[in-house]
């Protein structure tokens, strides 16, 4: 089905707005959609889905896999020592570390320990991620074709270094829609961060739709100004001064759509009432009064603070329940070049407890088996020292070849580790996953089969996972 | 049955989707009818069959291709895949109609499975001799006759066509729709009420030709015609990757926009953009075209490998050229060789070739000159500064001159000594000479000439403007000046009114920072850091204000050197002028008053500015032999350029030096820049990238095109250059290039291209639905390349100017108008509705080009995702007239687009975009409600209806109507809207808060027209209309 009778859907879909459901759409009490606001595409899901919704934790900046998850106990005693040749093994670094004269092992400073049933090592900056080791796949060998930030970015978000392909949210809402009818089916939040380091930028082409219609493009829930652009009316104008504009703006629409007869006047008389009812279903949306004090403070104390991680993965847990399909965290300053363990102390202070509260409430509430959970950055870090290395203080570059991501909830088969590295955590050694392996992991657990899933662009059959072949990680499946 | 070892079909991305079909004219019903290859086969074959057995070698199966007549006639292992006019013996019809899993074709895991119709087609074809036709648009352009003389041509293929289809048309639209019709289309504006007027009064055969012939004719057509085309040229104001900092090429797009109102001819549109560079003496007009070449983004990362940038900015330039031009989406070709179009691997390089020795580095380094920048003057502006530069030079002759006769004794020598009182500008109008600036914005810094306020001291300020933080370190060069004896600094601070800053801070070499500003709280930018010691408040906005700080203040010691002045402001916008150093100098020990103290503390280094022949002996210093002469001459130069003036007529004539170098600046960045493409001296040799990755090298190649196209006429010998290759796409024997390009102003006129997909004039992309039409449009615009001429045959076809009303029957039969029965119909482009409102209002401020300008954007677009040290990281709004600018002037950042881009489909100009989508969203209505451009305009329109529309509610809502519609309301209208009003007014009497809130929306002055509850009623029917579907939608 093309994008064009998409678009209309209310004409399209076999629903046919006659008079009748016109007048119910002018008023407000009645003005319940009798259509899917957000309609999945004909044919989708492919197979029956495992996860309804995934939230994803993106880590912006490349978070040292080192210091996180990827446990090397025997770099200890090698601190300061050249990596060794064979390991480097010629491989591409960036002209950031390219002109060091040495490349001086930097083990760990922090502690892991071994948790869950599982036995799962993991580092002491994330004690609360670590209580979930037993629902976590953690994919220790995801690799990426790119070394610096803004390509890494724009290929983990969309399985393509080269600007303008779809966002995995874009793909997921084309494809799935959301059974949401006030809000929209993907959205995107980007907090604060409290590393010290100049955060690494994003771009809006993370959450965009690229060639796909621009209405599948992540919307952003701010915490600055409107929390969806333009949802509050301008000052002065209460809400009766809208809905009566509202009633006569469908009484005059429909007189138009009798005039022409075009099926997009009744999909624009559909989406004011739409942005009508998001004027009210965004505010209570992002009105976390209600929320019990209990969960508020598993989330911890930042979840007051308006754009916090922690606020905007509680928002996340309110969006999946109110049935919006994809959620995206975008955060930044992950970046570690040097000041590495003051800096990721921070950032996990900001991260940790959230992603743990978040697995949590979404278990308590039962959501979390239909609900994926992704974390993850866009690549890893070296293994050796940028700059001066102390006992305690280093910087790592950016490592393409080897970085840790983590899946739970939505048909994961949690409590395991995916993958091994090297001694230096530098080479894949055994079980390579490729990013848009995981992505199609992602699509597979969300109903759909990434080498069907295309959209015709330039004349090929473009897809989120590449021309490459790329594979489902079945291990990682429950 | 004896089968070929087929291998199974690889479920292939790139095998097709349905191409075409849907606009192709609808296949003759199976039975007697005639197959033709490219209408009815190649489709098929294409989708099904080509993946596996088409171009691309490396993935072909069994080593059959379909795609040839060779390939698909040859006799293999002695059986044909294809024998014409004999079904039964050809293999292809055998395993197409095989009915176990392992031999059928295609296999039963491929995506594309042929319908039982697909195989008859297939049957048929074979059976009536299997001829393959060369893919449609490879074929040269022949200008086919025209069914019936008509008046215009394009109507008598349409017709002909609808009466093959037996569907009568539409009848003319009405006046008052056409109009708005074809002011949207050629000037993206609605048309005002006394183009309404004119038009309407004009009952003389003829008036809609006239009507657009003033469109034509106005300034506004080059913009809505550029606005289309950078989107296919994918310009931006950014680099868009990384910091996304800043670019300057605006008048790149400022270009375009005159390049259509001079009517320049499509062959020279063409070849200025990509290769004007390479014309003889290249004009500026045909150099600011070369930006094209240079819109694709690019990188500064830091850690980034310049050789595969070199080749990323390579691939996309040749892969934009490929598709704007020709319509191939030749950039597949860059990994393997095409799959569906035969364009090699190689041949793609061949093409990128031409690009791959360009002269900018692969790496921008984040400034917004990257070069080659040029400064392109208008004549006027050449002479200008001309004239300014001899002037300077003459202003320094004259000092030296008088420097020469002046009789000077140094004060060493005299005695007694009393210090003077002195006064030592470090900056004025302009930077001492050998000064330099670093800034924040890692460009240059920014001078204001003339500002609107008035500058304290001459004629320029110098402005920094950053709602975060920006700051200037002006370096001096060696001899620095040093702290004086009761010392002190002082500068002319002007906050701006609208954005001031929180603080501004003054720092003196290693100094301590000094501050002024409002204490820190949490939320202001610098709330953790420290600025150093507050000497008081913030100076008043609007005001020019003298701030100080003595020596002591700024932790410097008498004859402490001062090496560099350092400017910060916090969170807004200040404007500095006339810095200076006072205190008190002692003549016999100041550098700037002995010559013999200065020429000893140079400490054998030779100050900036000092001609060569003098520079041995200003290193040797006054201890080192010297002749007589020698000593005099240093002596006249430090007189002249380093000494404080040391007498009346040599401070005079440093004034005048001062002035004329400040004249000089004024008049050299008056003259804008911009990016533009030029090659090496010496090309680089570019290969076959394996893979389409940039280390991995393959077969060394020339420049070149495609084979399927015809051959480049180059000297035998010579290496073919980007003004070959851009002869060769404007030549008559190309196919393609007069077919896109008509075909692109076909979708801007209708919405829709003849060819559906017009940005893929491949096997993949869609058919022609009027494939006589679109080659006699192509013939005729290749005949001169005349746009202005082709654009009026478009706009004046009955085609166009079809009623959009149509009855249902018939409306059933062409469901999206691709036999163009009614008249095309839909929402206006998200440029459009800005201008829209912006034009009906009266707010639409009409001047044209220059930098982009920053129109009203909520908060925390830029902010959230730029990077820390971007300069476009925070949005800095415009104020005043510029937040009422044409769209096509608003700045582009293409990490962060504006919403009221985005919103409504606009690109973010990362790459080209041949054809934008159309959705229709809840966000969008939202955005037309409540977004301040468009309530402010709402306002300001309610205002002009009631002071301009009469007295009456229907004499208002008439007025309402006709401005923002272009038509009078109906009866019916007039008491829906009447009766909206009086609620609107009920309520905001009751609401005489909000009533006051609504009539001062925006920042656009209130007229004071009528009480607050009457304008805030209209505003909300201003605003109703305003949202109409009819206000959005081109009708």
């Amino acid at each position: 089905m093309n994008s064009l009778s998409r678009r209309q859907f209310f004409g399209t879909s076999g629903l046919s707005l006659g008079g009748a459901a016109l007048a119910l759409l002018a008023r407000p009490a009645l003005a319940k959609p009798q259509a899917a606001v957000h309609p999945a595409l004909p044919g989708f899901p492919h197979h029956a889905p495992k996860a309804k919704a995934v939230i994803y934790l993106h880590t912006n900046g490349g978070p040292s896999q080192l210091d996180t998850f990827d446990y090397k106990p025997k770099l200890v005693d090698r601190f300061n020592e050249e990596l060794p040749d064979s390991v480097r093994n010629g491989q591409r670094i960036t002209t950031m570390t390219s002109g060091q004269t040495r490349f001086p092992v930097a083990p760990s400073m922090f502690k892991f320990k071994q948790h869950g049933k599982c036995g799962t090592w993991i580092s002491e900056l994330l004690p609360h991620t670590a209580q979930f080791a037993d629902d976590i796949a953690l994919v220790k060998t995801v690799h990426t074709n790119a070394i610096n930030h803004d390509p890494a970015c724009t290929f983990v978000m969309t399985g393509s270094e080269t600007p303008g392909k779809p966002s995995i949210g874009s793909w997921l809402s084309y494809g799935l829609g959301s059974v949401s009818n006030d809000l929209p089916a993907f959205v995107v939040l980007t907090p604060f961060w409290s590393s010290g380091t100049a955060a690494q930028a994003l771009f809006s082409r993370m959450w965009a739709s690229g060639f796909l219609p621009s209405k599948y493009s992540g919307v952003a829930l701010r915490s600055v100004g409107d929390p969806v652009l333009y949802v509050k009316n301008p000052d002065g104008v209460a809400e009766a001064n809208r809905r009566a504009m509202l009633d006569t703006l469908g009484e005059l629409n429909k007189k138009t759509h009798d005039k022409y007869d075009d099926p997009e006047t009744l999909t624009r008389i559909a989406q004011y009432e739409m942005a009508f009812r998001m004027q009210s279903s965004v505010p209570d949306l992002t009105d976390l009064s209600k929320e019990p004090a209990k969960t508020l403070e598993m989330y911890g104390p930042d979840v007051k603070k308006p754009g916090s991680f922690a606020a905007s993965t509680l928002l996340a847990r309110r969006m999946i329940e109110r049935g919006v399909r994809a959620v995206q965290i975008l955060h930044r300053g992950w970046d570690q070049h040097g000041n590495l363990p003051a800096d990721i102390r921070s950032q996990c202070k900001d991260t940790d407890q959230p992603t743990g509260a978040l697995l949590a409430d979404l278990k308590q509430k039962g959501l979390l088996d239909s609900t994926l959970v992704v974390w993850g950055g866009e690549f890893g870090r070296t293994v050796y020292s940028q700059g001066t290395l102390t006992k305690t203080n280093y910087g790592r570059d950016h490592h393409p070849r080897n970085f840790c991501m983590w899946l739970a909830g939505g048909g994961i088969k949690g409590g395991q580790v995916y993958g091994e590295t090297d001694d230096y955590s530098y080479n894949v050694t055994e079980n390579p996953a490729h990013v848009n392996d995981i992505n199609a992991t992602v699509l597979h657990l969300m109903g759909i089969d990434h080498t069907k899933f295309t959209y015709k662009f330039q004349g090929l059959d473009q897809r989120l996972t590449g021309v490459e072949e790329q594979k489902v990680i079945k291990e990682l499946l429950r | 049955m004896k089968l070929l070892p087929l291998t199974g079909l690889l479920v292939c991305l790139l095998s097709a989707g349905a191409p075409g079909a849907p606009d192709a004219p609808p296949p003759p019903k199976p039975g007697a009818r005639a197959v033709e290859f490219n209408r009815d086969v190649r489709p098929i074959l294409s989708e099904a069959c080509f993946a596996c057995h088409g171009p691309d070698p490396k993935s072909r199966k069994a080593k059959l291709r379909l795609d040839t007549p060779e390939g698909a006639y040859a006799l293999r292992k002695d059986l044909v895949a294809i024998k014409p006019g004999k079904p039964g013996e050809s293999e292809a019809w055998a395993r197409i109609t095989a009915r176990d899993a392992g031999s059928v074709m295609p296999p039963p895991e491929h995506r594309h499975q042929l319908s039982v119709a697909q195989k008859e087609t297939l049957r048929l074809w074979i059976e009536q001799g299997a001829k393959y036709q060369q893919h449609w648009s490879f074929e040269a352009i022949s200008k086919p006759a025209v069914p019936k003389a008509r008046v215009n041509p394009i109507d008598a293929f349409v017709l002909a066509r609808l009466q093959k289809e037996e569907l009568k048309p539409s009848a003319e639209a009405d006046r008052e729709t056409l109009i708005r019709r074809a002011a949207f289309a050629l000037t993206g504006l609605p048309p005002t009420l006394k183009q309404l007027d004119e038009y309407l009064e004009d009952k003389e055969p003829g008036a809609y030709e006239r009507m657009i012939d003033r469109y034509l004719a106005s300034q506004h057509f080059g913009e809505e015609m550029a606005r289309h085309w950078l989107d296919v040229a994918r310009y931006a104001d950014t680099h868009g990757l990384h910091l996304d900092n800043e670019r300057l090429m605006w008048k790149y797009r400022d270009w375009v926009v005159k390049a259509f109102n001079d009517n320049l001819t499509f062959d020279k549109f063409a070849t200025w953009q990509l290769a004007g560079d390479l014309l003889p003496e290249p004009t500026n007009d045909q150099l600011a075209a070369t930006g094209f070449n240079r819109c694709n983004v690019t990188t500064g990362e830091g850690g980034s490998l310049e050789l595969e940038w070199l080749y990323r900015n390579a691939v996309d330039r040749t892969s934009t050229a490929t598709q704007a031009f020709l319509g191939l989406t030749a950039g597949c070709a860059v990994c393997h060789d095409h799959k569906f179009d035969p364009i090699s691997q190689r041949e793609y390089y061949s093409l990128y070739s031409f690009f791959y020795s360009s002269a900018d580095p692969p790496l921008d380094a984040n400034i917004s000159t990257t070069g080659p920048f040029v400064k392109l003057p208008t004549p006027a502006q050449k002479a200008k500064l001309d004239s300014a530069a001899l002037a300077e030079l003459g202003a320094r002759t004259k000092l030296r001159n008088a420097a020469i006769v002046t009789d000077y004794t140094d004060p060493t020598t005299r005695e007694p000594i009393e210090p003077v009182t002195v006064r030592d500008v470090l900056f004025d109008d302009v930077f001492p000479p050998g000064a330099a600036d670093r800034n924040t914005s890692r460009n240059a810094a920014e001078w204001v000439t003339d500002p609107a306020f008035g500058a304290k001291s001459g004629r320029r300020v110098l402005r920094q403007a950053n709602t975060f933080f920006h700051q200037d370190t002006i370096s001096f060069p060696a001899p620095p000046p040093a702290a004086l004896a009761k010392g002190a600094f002082e500068v002319w601070a002007y906050a701006d009114p609208k954005q001031p800053p929180r603080a501004v801070t003054v720092q003196l070499g290693n100094g301590k920072r000094v501050w002024w500003g409002a204490e820190p709280d949490a939320t202001s930018p610098y709330a953790s850091g420290n600025l150093g010691t507050r000497l008081g408040a913030l100076p008043k906005p609007g005001e020019w204000t003298k701030l100080s700080a003595t020596m002591a203040e700024l932790g410097l010691k008498e004859g402490q050197l001062i090496a560099s002045l350092t400017l910060q402001e916090y969170g807004g916008v200040v404007n500095w002028d006339a810095a200076a150093l006072t205190g008190e100098a002692n003549p016999a020990t100041d550098p700037r008053m002995s010559f013999r103290v200065w020429w000893k503390g140079l400490n054998g280094k030779a100050p900036v500015g000092l001609f060569a022949g003098l520079v041995a002996v200003a290193e040797g210093g006054p201890a080192t032999p010297h002749s007589a002469a020698d000593a005099a001459q240093l002596q006249t130069e430090y007189l002249a350029y380093y000494a404080r003036p040391a007498t009346e007529p040599l401070k005079v004539l440093r004034e005048r030096w001062d002035t004329a170098r400040a004249e000089h600046a004024i008049a050299a960045d008056s003259i804008p820049g911009t990016m533009v493409f030029k090659d090496l001296a010496v090309p680089r040799d570019s290969f076959v990238m394996i893979r389409g990755q940039y280390d991995k090298k393959g077969e060394k190649v020339m420049p070149g095109v495609p084979a399927v196209l015809p051959p480049l006429r180059v000297e035998p010998g010579k290496r073919p250059t980007r003004l070959d290759l851009a002869k060769w796409i404007v030549s008559d024997e190309n196919p393609l290039t007069a077919r896109v390009a008509v075909n692109r102003l076909w979708q801007q006129f209708f919405g829709t291209g003849l060819v559906k997909t017009s940005d893929d004039f491949g096997t993949q992309g869609a058919l022609p639905s009027h494939p006589e039409l679109l080659d006699y449009l192509a013939s005729e615009y290749r005949a001169n390349w005349d746009t202005k001429k082709l654009v009026r045959l478009i706009v004046t076809s009955d085609a166009f100017k079809r009623d959009a009303r149509q009855a249902p029957a018939d409306r059933a039969r062409d469901l999206d108008n691709r036999l163009l029965s009614r008249g095309p119909r839909f929402r206006l482009d998200a440029e459009q509705l800005r201008d829209n409102a912006l034009a009906v209002s009266g707010l639409l401020n009409p001047h044209m080009g220059g930098r982009g300008v920053n129109v009203y954007q909520p908060p925390n677009i830029w902010e959230p995702i730029g990077y820390g040290d971007s300069n476009t990281r925070y949005y800095l709004q415009d104020h005043g007239e510029a937040l009422y600018r044409r769209s096509l002037y608003v700045f582009i950042k293409r990490t962060a687009p504006a919403p009221f881009l985005t919103n409504f489909d606009g690109p973010n100009r990362e790459q080209l975009c041949a054809v934008r989508e159309r959705t229709n969203t809840p966000l969008q209505a939202l955005q037309l409600m409540n977004d301040v451009q468009y309530f402010e305009a709402a306002r300001v329109l309610a205002e002009r209806v009631l002071a301009d529309g009469g007295k009456t509610t229907d004499d208002r809502i008439t007025f309402l109507y006709r401005t923002a519609l272009g038509r009078k309301p109906d009866a019916d209208e007039l008491r829906i809207v009447a009766a909206a009003l009086a609620k609107q007014q009920k309520l905001f009497v009751a609401d005489p808060e909000g009533a006051k809130k609504v009539a001062r929306a925006g920042e656009a002055k209130t007229k004071g027209v009528a009480p607050d509850a009457e304008v805030a009623a209209w505003t909300m029917i201003a605003n109703l209309v305003l949202n109409l579907d009819e206000a959005v939608t081109r009708n």
